[in-house]
């Protein structure tokens, strides 16, 4: 599994603005560290609920590590528009 | 174990290839080996690291539109994105697969989600290798879809 995006780098360019932005990912992880400890362990424990109370689908933790896995491979993930007067620009590092 | 057999393995493992590939590229890798024992009419073999070979799969979907007036939208998609993607569909609770079913349905996209299994996801990644889409309207805008 490769590590999560790091940096999303987004640039806009209109006639009347410009706007750049240089998104730190790295400095959320562990924020999102927490919040996915948190969300495995919920996650879990509904699993387990609904595995006794005979519910056919029980895969919520599979689901949140599958989310994860996903959220990983946006890494290389680019986007530019352009036309005559508007450029946008998305890369996720 | 080889270092380039576990390479491989270690790939499929993570899923940057899929079994069809890493099965391609092991063979390519046997042929290799078996290449000077067998002498220079042995089938076809590669020459040198097969890293090269890895390298040349292709690793992005590409979305290119250009519009008539100069306009452009250049879209490059990780192909792990996307099978990672379509596998996360078979984890959607079902009664959220069915209200996605639905919309999409809503919208003129009749795919049944429930219906795709894992091999399946292999082999349409896969095809998407092979993908090419060039669409040109009669007024000049020009659609390109592809892997690389």
């Amino acid at each position: 599994m490769n590590a999560p995006p790091y940096l999303i780098d987004m640039r806009i360019q209109a006639p009347e603005h410009r706007f750049s932005l240089w998104l730190p990912l790295f400095l959320l992880w562990p924020l999102m560290l927490v919040f996915g400890v948190l969300s495995l362990v919920l996650t879990i424990l509904a699993d387990i609920t609904l595995f006794l109370l005979g519910q056919r689908y029980h895969y919520y933790t599979l689901l949140l590590l599958g989310i994860f896995a996903t959220t990983t491979e946006l890494r290389g993930t680019t986007i530019h528009i352009r036309d005559n007067a508007t450029l946008v620009d998305l890369t996720i590092k | 174990m080889s270092e380039d057999r576990a390479r491989i393995l270690n790939m499929l493992a993570e899923g940057k290839i899929n079994a069809e590939e890493a099965e391609r590229l092991l063979d390519a890798l046997d042929s290799r080996a078996s290449a000077p024992a067998a002498g220079a009419a042995a089938g076809p073999a590669i020459k040198g690291d097969p890293s090269a070979l890895i390298a040349a799969l292709p690793k992005f979907l590409y979305v290119k539109v250009d519009g008539k007036k100069g306009e452009n939208v250049d879209v490059k998609i990780p192909l792990a994105l996307v099978r990672s993607g379509l596998k996360l569909t078979s984890l959607i609770p079902p009664q959220a697969m069915d209200q996605i079913n639905d919309s999409m349905s809503e919208h003129g996209m009749s795919i049944d989600f429930n219906n795709l299994k894992p091999e399946d996801i292999e082999e349409l990644v896969s095809a998407l290798h092979e993908m090419e889409v060039n669409v040109t309207s009669e007024d000049g805008e020009n659609v390109r879809v592809y892997c690389a």
